[in-house]
This record gives C-alpha cells, sequence and structure tokens, in this order.
C-alpha cells in the first residue's frame, strides 16, 4: 500500500506538469494510479484534501462542478477578482 | 445543532447575543420614503416587472437598497449600494441580452471544497458594489424549522457582512446568501459557525444538502423520521459534503410518504420515499360519513368551489390508477396487492383511509434535470426497506453506489446517467446485488441479443486460443 506522502508527491507532479491548470478529481485519480496503480480512490482523495489543507493545491468550483489546481498555476484569487491577467 | 439525546456539537445563541441592529436601525424608514426611493441607476426595463400582479423580486431589492442607505456606514462592511449596483448590472444585460456575470472561481473557506460559489462582475467599474458578488449556502436545519431567533441573527449578520439579500430557499434546501466580498468569506462562516451552529452546504462536485419533508413532526402520512435520516447522513457524510471528489453533484432527498413534498423523485440521485408493506387501514364508519357529506373530502382544501356532492366512485374509485378499489354503497374494499400507492384516495378521505403500520421506504435512483439525455425521473430499485437508526443498512446501499459511481463515473456524470450509459442490469444486480424486478423495466425488451454475464458463462471471458484452434483450425 503507498504512503500518503507518495501520493501527495505524485499528485504534485501532475498538478505542475499537466497541460491543464485546472483538473477534475478523476483525471488526477487515473494519473496517481498510473504511477501508483494500488492506490485507493478514498487514499487519492484524503491526500488530494492534506494538498488543500497545506495549501499546496487549491479547489476550482464553477458553482456545479469542482476541480482541482495548483496554487499559483493558472488563474489566482488576484486574477480572478480583476479579470486582468498576470 | 444536534438531535436529541446526543452530544451538543455548538452552542446556538440567542438573538441578544448577537445582534447587532437595533430595532430601530431595523425599521428604518417609512412607505413613503420607499414609494418615492430612486435607484442610483436608471432601470426602465426592471421597473416594468414591479407591474405585473406578481410580487416582484425588483421591489424587494429596491427595499433592501433603501434599508442599508438609511443604515450608518460602520455597521456595514461591503458597499452600501451593493443593491442598486445590481439592479444596474441586470439592468444592463436586460439591454444587452447577455450576462455580465463572471461564474465560479477558486474561493471559498479554509478546507472546503463547497458552499461558496464565486461569482464577479465584469462591469467592476460600472458596478464597484457588486465587484464580488459570492454566494453562500448554508444547510438549513431539517424540515426547514426555524427559530424567529436564528432567522434574526442570521439577517444581522448577512446585513453586516454582506448584500442583505437571501434565497429561501435554493432548490436544493439551503438557506442561499446572495452577494458578498472574498474577504468577509471567511468571518461570515466564523459567524455562522460559532454564533448560530450551523454549517454551510454543498456545492461542486459535492454531497449536495440533503433535504426532506416535514416528515413525522407535523405529518400523519409520514412513514418514516424523514428529519432525523436526513440529519444522520449529513452528519455520517460530511466529509463528501465538504471536499468533492465524485464525478459531479449528488443529492439526497428524503420523502415521508409517495405524496412527495420534496420531489426527491424528480430532484434527486438517490430518493427515499416512504411506503408500507401491509394494508390501507380503512376506517368504514369514517368513509360511509365523507359519501354522506358529513366529513369533507381533501380535509376540505378545495372547498373554495361548489363540486357537488362528494361522489366517491367518481372522485375515488374511478380514479384510482390501478383499478384496486370497490365500493357497494355500505363498505370500501381495497385490493392492497395492487395498490401503486398514489396516495390519492388516502389525501380525498384522511380521516377514513390511513397507511399501513409495517412502514420503511422505497429506495430510487437516478433522477436528474436535462443538461445529459433529457431531465429523467429516479427509477424504483430497493422497493421497500427499513429505515431503522443507526440507517446502516442504508449506508451500505450509499457506499456500494458511490464506489461504483466513482470508479466508472465520467466527469460531469451523474448517477442517472452512469446507469444509463452502462446498464440497469449492471447496476441492479452487479453493483447492488439485488434481484430485478419487472417494475425496473420502462419498455418490453426489444433488443434480440442475450446478455450473459461472466460466471453464467463457463470458462468466463478467458479461452485459450490454442485449445480453440485444435478445435477450429483457420
Amino acid at each position: 500500500m503507498a504512503s500518503l506522502d507518495e501520493i501527495k508527491k505524485v499528485i504534485v507532479d501532475f498538478a505542475t506538469n499537466t497541460k491543464k491548470s485546472k483538473f477534475y478529481f478523476k483525471d488526477m485519480e487515473k494519473a496517481v494510479q498510473k504511477v501508483i496503480p494500488d492506490a485507493k480512490s478514498r487514499e487519492i482523495k484524503k491526500a488530494a484534501t492534506a494538498l488543500i489543507n497545506e495549501g499546496t493545491l487549491v479547489y476550482f468550483s464553477t458553482g456545479s462542478s469542482t476541480m482541482y489546481g495548483l496554487k499559483g498555476r493558472g488563474i489566482s484569487l488576484e486574477t480572478e477578482e480583476t479579470g486582468k491577467a498576470d | 445543532m444536534s438531535a436529541e439525546g446526543e452530544e451538543k456539537l455548538w452552542e446556538t445563541k440567542k438573538y441578544d447575543e448577537v445582534r447587532i441592529y437595533k430595532d430601530e436601525e431595523i425599521w428604518n424608514y417609512t412607505d413613503e420614503e420607499l414609494a418615492n426611493y430612486k435607484c442610483k441607476h436608471d432601470t426602465p426595463l426592471l421597473d416594468q416587472l414591479e407591474e405585473g400582479p406578481w410580487p416582484s423580486f425588483v421591489s424587494d431589492i429596491k427595499q433592501e437598497a433603501l434599508h442599508r442607505h438609511k443604515l450608518p456606514e460602520d455597521k456595514l462592511l461591503i458597499p452600501a449600494d451593493v443593491c442598486d449596483d445590481l439592479l444596474g448590472q441586470v439592468e444592463l444585460s436586460y439591454v444587452e441580452k447577455e450576462t455580465h456575470w463572471k461564474h465560479g472561481g477558486i474561493v471559498g473557506v479554509f478546507g472546503y471544497g463547497g458552499g461558496v460559489i464565486g461569482r464577479y462582475s465584469d462591469q467592476q467599474e460600472k458596478f464597484p458594489g457588486v465587484a464580488h458578488f459570492h454566494t453562500l449556502r448554508v444547510n438549513q436545519p431539517a424540515s426547514k424549522f426555524y427559530k424567529t431567533d436564528y432567522l434574526r441573527a442570521l439577517c444581522d449578520i448577512w446585513e453586516y457582512r454582506g448584500s442583505g439579500l437571501t434565497n429561501m430557499h435554493g432548490s436544493t434546501g439551503d438557506t442561499v446568501l446572495l452577494g458578498t466580498f472574498t474577504e468577509q468569506l471567511e468571518p461570515v462562516f466564523f459567524d455562522l459557525t460559532h454564533d448560530l451552529g450551523v454549517d454551510l452546504g454543498g456545492s461542486g462536485s459535492n454531497l449536495r444538502t440533503p433535504s426532506c419533508c416535514v416528515g413525522k413532526a407535523r405529518c400523519e402520512f409520514a412513514c418514516y423520521d424523514t428529519q432525523d435520516i436526513c440529519y444522520e447522513l449529513t452528519m455520517h457524510y460530511q466529509d463528501e459534503l465538504h471536499r468533492p471528489a465524485f464525478p459531479y453533484k449528488f443529492k439526497f432527498k428524503f420523502d415521508g410518504c409517495p405524496n412527495c413534498c420534496v420531489a426527491s423523485i424528480a430532484r434527486s440521485d438517490m430518493s427515499y420515499i416512504g411506503t408500507w408493506k401491509d394494508d390501507i387501514r380503512i376506517d368504514q364508519e369514517a368513509v360511509r360519513a365523507y359519501v354522506a357529506g358529513e366529513l369533507k373530502p381533501n380535509a376540505g382544501a378545495f372547498g373554495g368551489r361548489d363540486w357537488g356532492k362528494f361522489d366517491i366512485q367518481k372522485e375515488v374509485i374511478d380514479l384510482c390508477p390501478a383499478g384496486c378499489m370497490e365500493w357497494d354503497g355500505k363498505e370500501l374494499k381495497v385490493n392492497n396487492k395492487e395498490c401503486v400507492r398514489c396516495m390519492h384516495c388516502i389525501n380525498v378521505m384522511p380521516r377514513a383511509l390511513r397507511i399501513g403500520t409495517d412502514t420503511g421506504c422505497s429506495i430510487l435512483f437516478g433522477a436528474k434535470a436535462p443538461i445529459l439525455e433529457g431531465a429523467q425521473m429516479s427509477m424504483l430499485t430497493i422497493p421497500f426497506i427499513r429505515v431503522e437508526k443507526p440507517y446502516d443498512a442504508i449506508k451500505d446501499i450509499v457506499d456500494k453506489v458511490w464506489d461504483w459511481w466513482m470508479e466508472e463515473g465520467k466527469n460531469r456524470e451523474r448517477v442517472g446517467e452512469l446507469i444509463q450509459r452502462k446498464g440497469v442490469q449492471e447496476f441492479v444486480t452487479k453493483v447492488l446485488g439485488i434481484p430485478a424486478i419487472p417494475q425496473m423495466a420502462k419498455e418490453p425488451r426489444s433488443n434480440p441479443y442475450v446478455f450473459w454475464s461472466e460466471d453464467e458463462v463457463p470458462g468466463g471471458w478467458q479461452r485459450d486460443i490454442n485449445e480453440f484452434r485444435k478445435r477450429h483450425p483457420r
């Protein structure tokens, strides 16, 4: 069984290198399971929640669905609030 | 908030302990001032909406705009003219026929992935009061029973830190607080949790705030305690409610009987509808009293017009969708095996007919609004299950369905769409492990193929190609 830290590392690698700055949980889950095939979705969720609480990942919500993103990559609170690009 | 006999998780303070505004600040304008109120922006199109026969949201917003202008500046933490700017922006959208809202974003409260929906104006210079206009969803109490203390305190908090505008309630059931700035989100959340003992509701790819009908609190038709299970599942699935990891939204709604007062059958991915296994209880004396006109049908609900004498044959027997009732002039008979729980006879003659005593609920899956494939109602999947604390049998079903949906569901695919895509057979027999019944089929089978499952085929799906070729050379 993979440790929480291992899963967190794979998530951060994925969030850093994926083409899109925002991604669905499912995309993140697939990326983790590619590297760690026995990682369960609840473990991945726990790791993602830990990364959110540490401030490494952020949620992006449209109101109807939610995505994850690496903090500071792509949209930031400032660009979101002013509508001006970085 | 906590259920009777359970640990009290939060203190709910009295209004006087947390109030922000004095009485004279709350009642701070006259009818004359309201009639003469001139909005900061010209709004001729919106003004027309006030001329119709129905109450208008425009009048409500103007009322709140005037109220805010008359409050002291140090008692408002977001612009006083948020309501004027809201009207201005909506008017502009009516003129241009396009929205000026930017929807969604990364705003929220710490650790939560739901409950806050980011919204910004793309006309921030013209309408600075609504530069940010975030929505908060607040978990409503079961069946929406409020204390006035709570509502007063909630309104004070929202006047102080937000626009003062609310939706009571959103279609999921939450109290919806409309419009505040990013810097107020955490303080509002703090006040809601610490002073009022309520939590944010669900939004995004979360379990949405569960909601229930009035249930046993006031309704004799309730087949189970909708409020208790609603509260229990809300508390049990806190992680799913606040930390989104589903493919899309998921809704529980609890109806105590098939009258379906929270419309769970149309609006929830997993609908719990109260039902009974035994017979409808009949008081023949009372039936005769209805027929004789001594009791009012529908408890007098349609008494505003003269519909003539109550005709049990025409108004009840002939309307039974299962045709399972008979009235011989003295006695009412019901063939209970054929009853489809339409509730019509019970609604018309509540003093004479009552739900059975062996009660529980039916569980249905898959209702949704028409984003993909059109709107659909929930499908009856589990005809009867007991609804008893601590609801472990029900939680087991929930967990199985979520595991399957999280594994197989595509991004933004509701569970109802997944059932359509993968088939009812897989959902019922493999995921839930229950036997299929004819009521689950929408129409007679038209596909001529027989679908075998792997364990029904000798050797399963695996075969040795060399063995096969020995018998079937190329």
